[in-house]
């Protein structure tokens, strides 16, 4: 894209050969996890790549010995909800600070951008306190309701937002509608790219969030994914084979989403970063 | 009147759809960094304080903090997570150049005859492979095969998206389930790395074994050129840096300190022999002299604007490292042949002191290469104005000149809000590696400061500590953020 006369020079077989040398480093790893995943106990251990025969069985034993579909459930469940409530109450957010006219309104916008840059680990262990009084420890509402809101999201909206022509508020406002009909009905529906960039990123960072519900879950059927999926590699016993298998059945959903929705995402990120 | 009643409507409606997030606020920032600095000067000990005993909680002031900062395991923990950070500018290093890379790959359809000319000659070639070696000894040749012609046609065919979604891959699996597929993989009995490396070492050995001469000298003299070159190019940039107003005293400063701390190693390394290092001293005295005392031949218009000093810091930090390993091999080289008598060992990777962080930081840069950070260098590529490039070719400058002189100043923006964001997130980072791949061991050389914080609040409970912990890393983050915003935007024409 920089320079055509040297893209042309440049776009030969060799750097082809590169390109493919590397994207095989990148997927490497995913090769040998799936590989290891049809191996059997003795197998796992011996260092070779390929498993004496395809032991698809591993898959439905990980069913038998782990909870899986439970965990999966869970992350899903809570990973689904968080990105819900974070994407409207980012939007609402976005709606006021791009949208609405009002005293003061750029102030607060960087205050709040600027909670941004407070590290989350000054925060964990008061808001762990405060879930111990407030009974939500080993509970759902425990791991969403803290990820409910979300500096990022607004800016990411508010982003999104400013690039909607003005016309089409006054327009609506001369017809009479009110600033929640605007908001709703005419707002809302032209940000859907945005909406869908928040909606991935929250989503993925929550399906694989480990920390915080590694702290609040006591109760095992509780557990979401990442947790769950650590009793395959824990003191008591290692299970590489099992361990692989679940961790295959634990990403390639996402990779089948990141293939689907990547037009999207790579969208979102320039303009989150680069615009603002 | 009526003015100011509508504006208190227009807040009140603008603060009205802000309510769940002042709520949200209020609930898990606010109240929690408050009560966070409340308990940094508090004795609680979930042992002591909890809902069965109430003993009342005590203010011990500065206690807290001066049982941190005097006891050793802290700074040694603070050191890993800045330790873990040196991987940010090879990260940084790594996002540009596969974002080069990328987009000199462009959509070429007579390209496709060849491409599947090589496919199938791949292809053939891997169940040649399969059918001689038989599928347990060969079949993964002919797996890596089989995935590497698809690549090849699907990356001519869509003109190299195929290649930027892989490269993305890893960053976006990444986390628990990636940590988890690491530990297995640097498994130095059972993992694929040592499997694949040990005949590499051995091979490596055994020439370093055949020509001992060659590699007692050549070994310490090549790393000693090559350092001496690295330190001249960079303390030449720094002079040029410091000639076009484009860094401050500080900057330039710190540069240099980064060019000697090496240096200093080195001599330190060199101990006993006096001589070499006396001789490598003047030799680095007079690359550094003869690198600045001759001003640099200024180069074209498209200098003008010039790197900001945030990427200058990063690709110095990235010299660090760089150098050392250098210096490190002028300092032992001449050992060499003595060290690998008895072969070369693959390292015990998670399980040994020194290597641990490296291997840590080695799976972070396959999971950063792709990550955002190339979308953004991707997106800043295409913004620069070709016309730099046409007037580049035009006072026939070297792709080395090209991508100096226009490319990375011009995509300095970009390289600092990705150094800024990558400061911030690396403070707070190693929390879940170290829980997952290695317990923070061995002998906590992977504990970061966000384990430590996790080990002190959950595990053993006193919540003083770990929150003054934590107050001590979001003051690094501040003051390491304030610095770079002051500092580390600025460009020599704004």
């Amino acid at each position: 894209m920089t320079d055509p006369a040297n893209q042309i020079q440049r776009s030969g077989p060799g750097l082809h050969t590169v390109m493919v040398v590397l994207s095989l480093l990148m997927v490497g790893p995913f090769v040998w996890m799936v590989l290891t995943s049809f191996k059997s106990f003795t197998e796992a251990a011996d260092p070779a790549w390929m498993p004496g025969a395809f032991r698809w069985e591993n898959y439905p034993e990980v069913f038998r010995v782990i909870p899986f579909l439970r965990f999966a459930a869970n992350s899903l469940v809570v990973a689904g909800w968080v990105t819900l409530l974070q994407v409207f109450t980012s939007a609402l957010a976005a709606y006021s600070f791009s949208r609405l006219e009002w005293p003061g309104r750029d102030r607060i916008f960087f205050l709040y951008l600027g909670t941004m840059m407070l590290p989350g680990l000054v925060m964990l262990i008061p808001t762990f306190q405060l879930m111990v009084r407030f009974g939500m420890v080993d509970t759902y509402l425990g791991l969403i309701l803290p990820a409910a809101f979300s500096a990022f999201g607004t800016f990411l909206l508010r982003q999104f937002m400013l690039g909607i022509p003005r016309a089409l508020d006054e327009a609506a406002e001369i017809d009479g509608a009110s600033k929640w009909r605007i908001f709703w009905d005419v707002i809302l529906p032209l940000s859907r790219p945005g909406l869908i960039t928040l909606a991935i990123f929250t989503f993925m960072g929550n399906y694989h969030s480990f920390f915080w519900p590694l702290v609040m879950m006591k109760t095992v059927e509780k557990f979401p994914l990442p947790v769950g999926l650590m009793f395959f590699d824990s003191e008591r016993g290692q299970a590489t084979h099992l361990l692989m298998a679940g961790v295959t059945m634990s990403v390639v959903p996402l990779i089948i989403i990141f293939i689907f929705l990547q037009r999207q995402l790579i969208r979102g990120i320039q303009i989150g970063a680069v615009k603002g | 009147m009526s003015n100011r009643r509508s504006d208190l409507r227009r807040t009140l409606t603008g603060l009205g759809f802000l309510l769940p997030n002042i709520l949200g606020f209020l609930a898990f920032t606010l109240v929690p960094l408050a009560m966070s600095f409340f308990i940094a000067f508090t004795d609680w000990d979930i042992l002591r304080h909890n809902i069965f005993r109430e003993e009342p909680l005590r203010f011990v002031g500065f206690e807290n903090f001066t049982w941190l900062f005097t006891h050793p395991e802290f700074w040694h923990y603070l050191g890993n997570t800045f330790f873990l950070m040196l991987g940010l500018p090879f990260a940084i290093a790594g996002s540009l150049g596969a974002a080069l890379l990328l987009t000199r790959v462009s959509r070429r359809p007579a390209a496709l005859r060849g491409a599947m000319v090589l496919a199938t000659l791949v292809l053939i070639g891997s169940l040649w492979v399969l059918r001689a070696g038989g599928m347990a000894e060969a079949g993964v040749w002919f797996v890596f095969g089989l995935l590497g012609a698809t690549m090849l046609v699907g990356g001519v065919l869509t003109g190299g998206t195929i290649y930027r979604t892989l490269f993305y891959l890893p960053h976006f699996t990444a986390g628990v389930a990636t940590f988890v597929l690491w530990k297995k993989l640097y498994n130095p009995q059972t993992g694929p790395i040592n499997f694949a490396l040990a005949p590499v070492l051995d091979a490596v050995a055994a020439v370093v074994q055949a020509m001992p001469r060659v590699f007692s000298v050549g070994v310490p003299l090549l790393s000693g050129v090559l350092a001496v070159l690295l330190a001249t190019w960079q303390a030449r940039r720094l002079r040029r840096h410091w000639d076009d107003a484009a860094a401050g005293p500080g900057a330039v400063g710190l540069g240099a300190a980064l060019l000697v701390l090496p240096a200093g190693f080195l001599l330190h390394w060199l101990g006993l022999r006096g001589w070499l290092a006396t001789l490598a001293a003047a030799v680095l005295a007079a690359g550094f002299t003869l690198a600045t005392v001759r001003r640099p031949r200024p180069w074209g218009p498209v200098c003008a604007r010039d790197a900001g000093v945030s990427a200058e810091i990063a690709l110095g930090l990235g010299l660090v490292p760089l150098l050392l390993v250098l210096a490190a091999a002028v300092a032992h080289g001449a050992g060499l042949p003595a060290a690998v008598a008895d072969g070369i060992e693959p390292p015990n990777w998670l399980g040994d002191y020194a290597w641990a962080k490296p291997a840590i930081m080695l799976m972070a840069l396959w999971a950063a290469i792709g990550s955002n950070n190339m979308i953004l260098y991707l997106a800043g590529l295409s913004n620069i104005p070709p016309e730099l490039y046409e007037a580049a070719d035009m006072d026939g400058a070297s792709p080395m000149q090209r991508f100096w002189h226009i490319t990375w100043p011009q995509l300095a923006p970009v390289t600092f809000f990705i150094f800024v964001m990558g400061v911030i997130h690396g403070l707070q980072g190693g929390f879940e590696m170290a829980r997952i791949m290695t317990l923070g061991g061995p002998a906590g050389s992977t504990t970061t400061l966000s384990y430590f914080i996790y080990i002190e609040g959950f595990e053993t409970g006193r919540l003083g500590y770990a929150s003054a912990a934590a107050w001590v890393l979001f003051a690094l983050v501040f003051v390491l953020s304030l610095l770079n915003f002051r500092f580390g935007n600025r460009n020599a024409n704004d």
